[in-house]
């Protein structure tokens, strides 16, 4: 065939400068409100612990959703375990904390290169298959995980390890927590940011689309994928270090459980996998669904029936997700094209 | 060690029962049923019912579970996965597809029924006979057998019925098979069904067989999948030569290191056939 396809998608458009001018004053909005929000306890008095604990939660799901992103969205790899690198980063804090006395804060880049290399020693293995494999091993390898973690006596077996409580006054206890937080969803989002713009992020969507033609192209897939699962492991690790902390106990139902893999999936799947804006976005909506849910319902079975359902819907209806869908009808507002 | 062996051959041939319906699923539909255990567990818990409200043996409730899931099969599959051909990524979207639906199904039942562990306890279930110094557990022979009957019926079925041929056309070439004058729908809808009523039966023999309890699929499933990616995603003899083989082994690792690391075994399995033949033991290199 010599007439030429029409490509699947627009050729990259030259945004008008006043989507880039309200993209970044949306930004430099949200970044001032992250800087603001601590000091902003005179103002909000009684429930500012609860808004920071909430906040700080949000900013957690926003570094696991965007993380997956990086492999589930842009390389197209769908992982349903990559929870296992946030408990491994739990668990990397907490014992450091209980038997050396290191504080978590400052042993989560650690956590975070461990959870790295982890990273790398399973892509090696599990990215030598492609589509339902992949998936298969990806769950296998939290199930292996739960189990070693669930019998493992150093780290408290399934009754887990509590730590020590930090010695910081009542009323700011949770802003610590908080601005470690909201430092590791920045490093996700500008590092998600960054993947997409580079030569990395255009091979990963070029082989999401066809492997073989992208290796055919001289693409090094297997590279690439292996480095982008490392990334996607990096920054929850960290995560799960701080969260451990938060928490003051580790115990292997915080951590690897299929639901929060669950929720990781469903939060990038409803924004929009495999854009920048879009798993941000699906973080905070069903951070704020749950906190109605589980207040209405009150019972965690009902909220996975919840879980369950939203993304059988999303998946039938919307599977571009939020984002996606709003760029596909051209109608995504200036302030959410972060791509 | 014979005795090991045996009781590893007998939760082998269960094994088999559950992974023959989640591989016909993949290698017809390429659908990999992430629900597959939920379901297993709904049908265990309609045979837990039927024991104890009317006391009926959760063999003859085979009767009950097998045509009930073979129909919420077909429901599930016009309602759900109808919508979603054509799409690419097929499979990856039937993943998560069958994911929530596992979610929704998990849910519920822990809703409705708590996260009690149950277990139905007819007579057998707890006696064997006794062969020399062996002991053969009577539930689990009996349950073996009747997989490895279903089992043989089905292949029997594809082997020897015209529908049967027709199911194989389809996992060997969707699109050549439709060509040929094979209704692909029917077809399909028909195999969802017969997927469906093997993890019914497969649940009403879980029921005296195993404790269960709502968040126990996944582990189910997992040790599925496992299995059928050993044995080669679609292949119905991977599928059983996988059971057995990991179902001994796995009654090896218990002996040695407690009941606790067996599922192990299926887990290491799965990253070790990963790592030397990817495509599973039955399987064939990927063509795309």
């Amino acid at each position: 065939m010599i007439q030429s396809e029409a490509p699947d998608h627009a050729p990259l458009e030259v945004r008008p400068r006043e989507t880039r001018r309200s993209r970044t004053v949306f930004g430099l909005i949200l970044l001032a409100v992250l800087i603001l929000l601590p000091l902003s306890r005179p103002l909000i008095g009684g429930p500012f612990n609860y808004v920071m604990q909430i906040v700080t939660i949000a900013l957690m799901w926003i570094t696991l959703a965007t993380s997956w992103n990086l492999i589930g969205g842009y390389a197209g790899y769908i992982s349903l375990g990559n929870n296992v690198f946030f408990g491994i980063g739990g668990y990397v804090g907490g014992t450091l904390l209980v038997y050396q006395g290191w504080s978590p804060f400052l042993t989560a880049p650690l956590a975070g290169l461990l959870g790295m290399a982890v990273g790398v020693i399973v892509g090696l293995i599990t990215l030598r298959t492609r589509g339902p494999a992949f998936i298969i091993a990806t769950i296998a390898l939290l199930l292996m995980a739960s189990l070693v973690f669930d019998n493992w006596d150093l780290v408290g077996g399934a009754n887990g390890l509590s730590l020590p409580l930090p010695d910081w006054p009542r009323q700011w206890v949770r802003v610590p927590f908080y601005s470690a937080m909201a430092l590791t969803a920045l490093a996700s989002v500008l590092l998600s940011w960054k993947v997409a713009h580079s030569k990395l992020g255009l091979g990963l969507r070029a082989l999401a689309q066809d492997e073989t033609k992208a290796e055919v192209l001289g693409i090094n897939t297997r590279r690439y994928k292996i480095i982008a699962y490392a990334l996607s492991a990096a920054l929850p690790a960290v995560a799960g270090s701080i969260w451990g902390y938060f928490l003051t106990y580790l115990r292997p139902s915080v951590f690897f459980t299929i639901s929060i893999a669950a929720q990781m999936v469903l939060m990038a799947i409803i924004g929009g996998r495999g854009t920048v804006a879009g798993p941000v976005l699906g973080a905070v909506l069903l951070v704020g669904v749950n906190e109605v849910s589980v207040a209405q319902f009150g019972s965690s079975e009902l909220n996975i029936v919840v879980t369950g359902a939203i993304l059988l819907i999303v998946l039938l209806f919307f599977p571009l997700g939020i984002v996606g869908s709003l760029r596909s009808r051209r109608r995504l507002p200036g302030f959410l094209d972060w791509d | 060690m014979i005795q090991i062996l045996i009781l590893g051959l007998l939760l082998g041939g269960v094994y088999a029962l559950m992974a023959s319906g989640l591989t016909l699923l993949f290698g017809v539909m390429r659908i990999v049923n992430l629900a597959h255990g939920a379901l297993m567990v709904v049908a265990a818990y309609v045979s837990f019912f039927l024991f104890t409200e009317l006391g009926i043996d959760p063999f003859l409730s085979l009767v009950v579970t097998m045509p009930t899931m073979f129909l919420v099969g077909v429901v599930v599959y016009r309602w759900l996965f109808t919508r979603l051909e054509g799409t690419d990524r097929y499979s990856e979207m039937t993943v998560l597809l069958t994911f929530g639906l596992a979610l929704v199904i998990e849910g519920l039942l822990g809703y409705f029924f708590t996260g009690i562990f149950r277990s139905t306890s007819p007579g057998y279930a707890t006696n064997s006979f006794i062969v020399g110094d062996l002991f053969i557990p009577r539930g689990q022979l009996y349950g073996s057998l009747t997989s490895l009957a279903l089992i043989l019926g089905l292949w029997l079925f594809l082997n020897f019925t015209k529908t049967g041929y027709a199911i194989q056309a389809l996992t060997q070439n969707r699109t050549a098979a439709q060509i040929v004058g094979v209704n692909v729908r029917r077809v399909s809808t028909l195999s969802f069904g017969i997927g469906m009523a093997l993890a019914g039966a497969a649940g009403s023999l879980l029921s005296y067989l195993f404790t269960f309890f709502p968040g126990q699929h996944w582990q189910w499933i997992a040790l599925l999948l496992s299995l059928i990616v050993l044995g080669g995603l679609g292949s119905l003899a991977g599928a059983v030569v996988g059971s057995l083989l990991l179902a001994v082994l796995a009654a090896f690792v218990s002996n040695w290191l407690g009941s606790t690391w067996s599922p192990m075994t299926f887990y290491l399995a799965l990253f070790i056939i990963l790592l030397v033949r990817p495509q599973g033991l039955f399987g064939e290199k990927e063509t795309v």
